[in-house]
């Protein structure tokens, strides 16, 4: 297990290298001179060549790219050219209010993901595994961000239960777990369950129903073991895996938050990407896509891991 | 981060929450206003803000002053330059580049320093003066452009500061009512750095700024040691939300989320109206046009283009599209203002006119123009700015103009548009959709054609360089008598509209949305208002 | 992010394809109610789409502002009218067009690129396997719409650049799955045998490899449109794809969410046809691999 754990994590160095490679290729692949969003209007040549200089822009690409490692290893992602702010500092304020939201959707996501899986594995090619699974393939089918508007027309706009935008009245600065605030979290974090939703029950069922038809189960059952055995022997299986699907859907959702961030103007890292992306704001977009890259990186890492502990089973070279 | 909140923690923190709404309800008699602006980020709050003229008027007025203020106590006449922290300015009776100010008395920072000339000229310095400590790149790529006329300036006494323009120029008081002016003391303090300044602003303007996080909300609080007493805020506070999102803004103010909102979308006014919210609007000096670039190569340098554009667009369509919310383009500026004059071009809608006009110009349907503009999603002024350019895009269609958009962020198109119509970074476009304030005779009229203010000295986005015209420009600066140089501003917009040089779509009715609670507020006939006055309603 | 096919561990057997094997598939897909409504779907999209102009009532692209946002109803709007007076039912002919090409386009193409890059790797093996297939993990490792967006958001805004971010997203997964049942088909006894036999190394893979690979690989790469569609329309909502006028779904969500006040109905209905148009990949792709019996 030791010995795995040490492979695995030997195995991240060089993906970890190679998103940092993606992630400063970004700036490189932009059209135009990505200084010209940062150079006063009014700039000299020779300011020009100074600006070049102190950016690092006129050394060859490795040694920049080095550079910039330097940077990033010791926590510097550089400044945002549009607010000036350190990108450190917006990404790190903008992650911990995806966190809220993205962990919150997991959860849900992950009760009811294993409910209709579980309902659907146990009683398969019933109707009700069919009302099941036709929740899970809706899930995964829906576009999420449209879900979003939806919601919003129908429980914000008609309704006005909910508030439709934003992470409380007072922002994301004073976040308490209060109604005031978990009222804003509503909607989006509803929307955004949908997808680990659809994939978990997916997950489960297919799991449940393999494990139902495993020969030892069923002579088990014609044993006279009770439906309670079984149902423990089930879940004490399809534990491990649900978990791993659930870790990397978390994985995912924080990474993919921008559609539903922008809809609900939540103060998250998509919010954030979407702002870098339109104000041509680089470092920032390079940081917040490094920052989120690596996170999935280590919780994949941590996943493998954990999966192994929980499951001896699993054999890994 | 909150989710390691436990919760005793937690129920501790609701009795305080509950706690203080009690003691709010008492002590805030005059209430909380929150305010939903169309900016997606605070703006700059260092003096000289970004995020164009909606930062002026939440970040720069409301923190700072200038030596010289608008009135923005009228809403029914337009709006005048008043006393600022100088009291009285005037030219030389004899060197008509040599202005004088006399600055006010006992005016104190919110730090507790001290207003004179000194911070007079070190706040020049921090906008000109690439040398100086004080130097501020952010400040200045925002100032630089709004005080062309300036070419030295020196302290004369404690309270005195004289300014030399580069020629004679009577329009300086109208550019140094940009200037705002931020606490040296408290730069000083904060270790000489703009970036903490930013975060603990000092100016000497009726509100200070309490608290802030970027990207998300900033308070303002009353300055009580107010110089105008006329002006000290009755409110106890003002919160900034940034919500570039039309919708969201109308969601906030349906769901109470916030009391007033800037720039509600025009589909949503009637049923804003029908749950009882306020609309409020008033003519202002605004103009929604594209800025053409007569750059070489650009096809707008055809004036039967320019003109058939400007016939090709369907004004009062595009008011339904508004919800009524708008007065159709006669001319550059709104029609009755005192500079408008009686051009012979009459800007209307003619597809036969215009459709001939670029049959006369070498195009026709088996050979369309094809162009590319500059649009943002969003913008301070910029009305709405994806579907009027796309139905400005529709009508052009018509008469064989095919345009392809390049969209970019506001702050972004902002940066194009310093840097020019043959810059790179206009990416080949050779118009750019831009909201003008036409509120003075620079910044209204002069900057945006004048041959000498190409980029990188200012803001003539197409390099449109005509000789006539520079001559009339130069008569406005040499006319110190006001009625005379209404005159010959009324020739300036005479030439404006008979050349067709612009693009003329719109001007906006600066509509805002608000709670009915909101008591006080008189709209002035101006891109900035006045906070002071008003007060919430229980 | 949207999706289920693409993420967690892909382990997909290979089949045998014997005689007979594509008469089976075909009779057992036939008998299956649920992926034989979702192939009429895609196919009455996909005819919609070639035959927009004949049967699209008006013009996608010009309108009247005074018929903007006209309810579903409306007399010669059947579906109402958008924010520019355009036609919808029009509008979402033809969009279609585009957001189909959006979804299927970088699908293929990573299908095209993906088995190659896979099979080289997983035949080949040694060096060339290592090297291939540590640096699809570099991009394996990034969410993949975090990946798409910030392709598309250094790129800049576009269609063909929205193309090529979503190829990039796509290659990763189809390599993986086309290297894992290379390598499985490799050892099997059949291979073995032929290359016993004396066959050469092309004619195994033309003959064994291909017939054997291939058909899971594709069946994947089905399960995948539905999220391509998902994505692609995602990037044109944020408006990093298709640009205006032009009629696409995920766009005319954006251009229409003013409007769900006044008109909530009609600012839905492109999302309608994005759900539609996914989920029915999805039942089709679930419904082909039980027929073609790949196991995962």
């Amino acid at each position: 297990m030791l010995i795995y754990t040490l492979k695995r994590l030997l195995y991240v160095l060089p993906v970890a290298f190679g998103v940092s490679v993606v992630c400063f290729l970004l700036v490189h692949i932009t059209p135009g001179d990505p200084l010209t969003a940062v150079m006063p209007i009014d700039a000299s040549a020779e300011q020009q060549a100074a600006m070049r200089a102190a950016y690092g822009f006129d050394k060859p690409l490795p040694v920049q790219y080095v550079i910039w490692l330097g940077k990033v290893m010791i926590g510097d992602l550089g400044t945002s050219i549009a607010s000036g702010r350190s990108v450190l500092t917006e990404v790190s304020r903008a992650v911990s209010n995806t966190l809220i939201l993205s962990a919150v959707a997991t959860a849900i996501g992950f009760f009811f993901g294993c409910l209709f899986g579980f309902v659907a594995g146990y009683y398969r090619g019933s109707a009700v595994d069919r009302i099941a699974s036709a929740l899970s393939v809706l899930g995964v089918s829906v576009p999420h961000y449209w879900l979003g508007m939806v919601l919003v027309i129908v429980f914000s706009v008609q309704l006005n239960w909910l508030p439709a935008t934003g992470a409380g009245p007072g922002g994301s600065a004073d976040w308490t777990w209060n109604w005031e605030h978990i009222r804003h979290l509503i909607l989006p974090a509803i929307t955004m369950s949908v997808i680990p939703m659809g994939v978990i029950a997916r997950t489960i069922r297919a799991l449940v129903a393999e494990i139902l038809s495993q020969e030892f189960v069923q002579a088990l059952a014609a044993k006279g073991m009770t439906d309670r055995g079984i149902f423990r022997h089930v879940v004490k299986n399809t534990a491990p895996t649900a978990l791993a699907v659930m870790g990397l859907q978390l994985g995912y959702l924080l990474g993919g938050s921008i559609l539903i961030e922008t809809v609900f103007s939540w103060p998250g890292t998509g919010f954030l990407l979407n702002a870098a992306i339109f104000q041509r704001d680089l470092p920032l977009l390079q940081g917040t896509i490094l920052v989120l890259a690596m996170f999935f990186v280590l919780l994949n890492l941590l996943v493998d891991v954990l999966q192994t502990a929980l499951d001896p089973r699993i054999q890994r070279a | 981060m909150a989710l390691k909140k436990t919760s005793p923690f937690l129920l501790s923190l609701l009795a305080a929450a509950a706690l203080t709404g009690l003691t709010t309800v008492s002590a805030q008699a005059q209430g909380v206003l929150r305010i939903g602006m169309t900016a997606s980020d605070i703006p700059l709050t260092t003096g000289q803000t970004d995020q164009g003229g909606e930062g002026m008027r939440f970040m720069g007025y409301t923190v700072y002053d200038g030596l010289i203020n608008w009135d923005l106590s009228k809403f029914d006449k337009p709006s005048v330059l008043t006393p600022g922290l100088a009291t009285s300015w005037g030219v030389d009776a004899t060197d008509k580049t040599k202005w004088t100010f006399t600055l006010r008395e006992g005016v104190k920072f919110h730090d507790g320093s001290e207003f004179t000339a000194d911070a007079v000229v070190w706040n020049l310095d921090k906008l000109l003066k690439k040398d100086v400590p004080q130097f501020d790149p952010r400040q200045s790529a925002q100032g630089l452009s709004r005080i062309p006329a300036v070419a030295s300036y020196k302290v004369t006494g404690k309270y005195s500061v004289e300014v030399i323009t580069k020629t004679p120029d009577a329009t300086l008081p109208y550019q140094i009512a940009w200037v705002m002016m931020s606490s040296p003391a408290q730069w000083e303090k904060l270790g000489k750095s703009w970036d903490e300044f930013a975060k603990t602003p000092s100016g000497t303007g009726p509100w200070k700024l309490t608290a802030f996080v970027p990207r998300e909300r900033a308070e303002l609080s009353p300055n009580a040691a107010y110089w105008d007493k006329a002006r000290v805020p009755k409110l106890d506070k003002i919160v900034l939300l940034p919500l570039p999102e039309p919708n969201a803004r109308v969601a906030a103010l349906r769901s109470g989320q916030v009391d007033w909102i800037e720039a509600p979308a025009p589909d949503a006014v009637a049923s804003l109206k029908q749950a009882g919210l306020t609309i409020v609007t008033n003519a202002y000096p605004h103009n929604w046009t594209w800025h053409l670039s007569r750059a070489e190569g650009s096809p707008w340098n055809d004036i039967r283009v320019r003109k058939a554009a400007n016939l090709a667009i369907d004004r009062m369509g595009l008011k339904e599209l508004l919800g009524g919310l708008m007065i159709p383009a006669e001319g550059f500026m709104p029609p009755g203002n005192q500079w408008f004059g009686n051009p012979t071009f009459k800007v209307k809608y003619d597809l036969a006119e215009a459709k001939k006009l670029m049959k006369e110009a070498g195009y026709g349907p088996d050979k369309p123009l094809k162009t590319k503009a500059l649009i943002s999603p969003s913008g301070s002024g910029q009305m709405l700015p994806l579907p009027m350019n796309e139905f400005v895009q529709q009508s052009l269609a018509e008469i064989g103009i095919q345009i392809d958009f390049e969209v970019v962020e506001w702050n972004q198109l902002i940066n194009i548009w310093r840097a020019g119509a043959k810059s790179e970074s206009a990416r080949g476009g050779t118009s750019i959709n831009f909201t003008y304030f036409v509120q003075d005779p620079f910044t209204g009229l002069i900057r945006h054609l004048q041959c000498n203010l190409v980029a990188p000295n200012g803001t003539n986005w197409g390099h449109y360089c005509d000789p006539e015209m520079d001559k009339l420009f130069n008569d406005v600066r040499n006319t110190f008598d006001a009625k005379e140089q209404d005159k010959v501003l009324q020739k300036i917009h005479e030439k404006y509209v008979n050349e067709a040089l612009f693009l003329m779509v719109t001007h906006d009715v600066n509509a805002r949305a608000m709670s009915p609670k909101v008591k006080g507020f008189v709209q002035a006939q101006n891109w900035f208002q006045d906070f002071s006055p008003i007060t919430m309603a229980k | 992010m949207a999706v289920g096919a693409l993420d967690g561990k892909i382990a997909i057997a290979p089949i045998q394809v014997s005689e007979g094997y594509w008469r089976g598939v075909v009779r057992r897909i036939s008998r299956d109610p649920v992926a034989m409504i979702a192939l009429v779907i895609i196919v009455a999209l996909v005819l919609m789409a070639i035959f927009a102009p004949y049967l699209a009532p008006a013009d996608p692209v010009r309108g009247s502002m005074l018929r903007r946002l006209r309810p579903v109803g409306t007399p010669g709007y059947p579906l109402g009218a958008d924010e520019l007076g355009r036609d919808m039912l029009s509008r979402l002919i033809f969009g279609a067009r585009l957001s189909l090409f959006m979804g299927v386009t970088p699908v293929l193409a990573a299908f095209v690129i993906g088995s190659g890059l896979g099979i080289c790797a997983g035949y080949i093996g040694g060096k060339l396997n290592t090297m291939i297939m540590r640096t699809i993990d570099i991009f394996y490792a990034f969410p993949s719409v975090l990946l798409a967006v910030a392709l598309s958001g250094a790129l800049g805004a576009g269609l063909t650049n929205a193309l090529v971010s979503l190829t990039i997203v796509f290659i990763p997964p189809i390599t993986r799955v086309a290297e894992s049942v290379t390598t499985q088909v490799r050892n099997r006894d059949y291979v073995e045998a032929a290359r016993a036999s004396g066959a050469g190394g092309f004619t195994i893979v033309r003959v064994h490899v291909l017939g054997n690979v291939l058909s899971p690989i594709f069946v994947y790469a089905t399960s995948l449109i539905s999220v391509s569609m998902i994505l692609a329309s995602g990037l044109s909502f944020l408006g990093l794809g298709v640009r205006p006028p032009e009629p696409e779904w995920g766009l005319m969500l954006n251009t229409l969410r003013t409007a769900i006040y006044v008109n909530p109905l009609v600012a839905a209905l492109p999302g309608v046809m994005i759900f539609i148009t996914s989920i029915s990949f999805n039942l089709f792709s679930d419904g082909l691999r039980t027929a073609m019996d790949v196991r995962q």
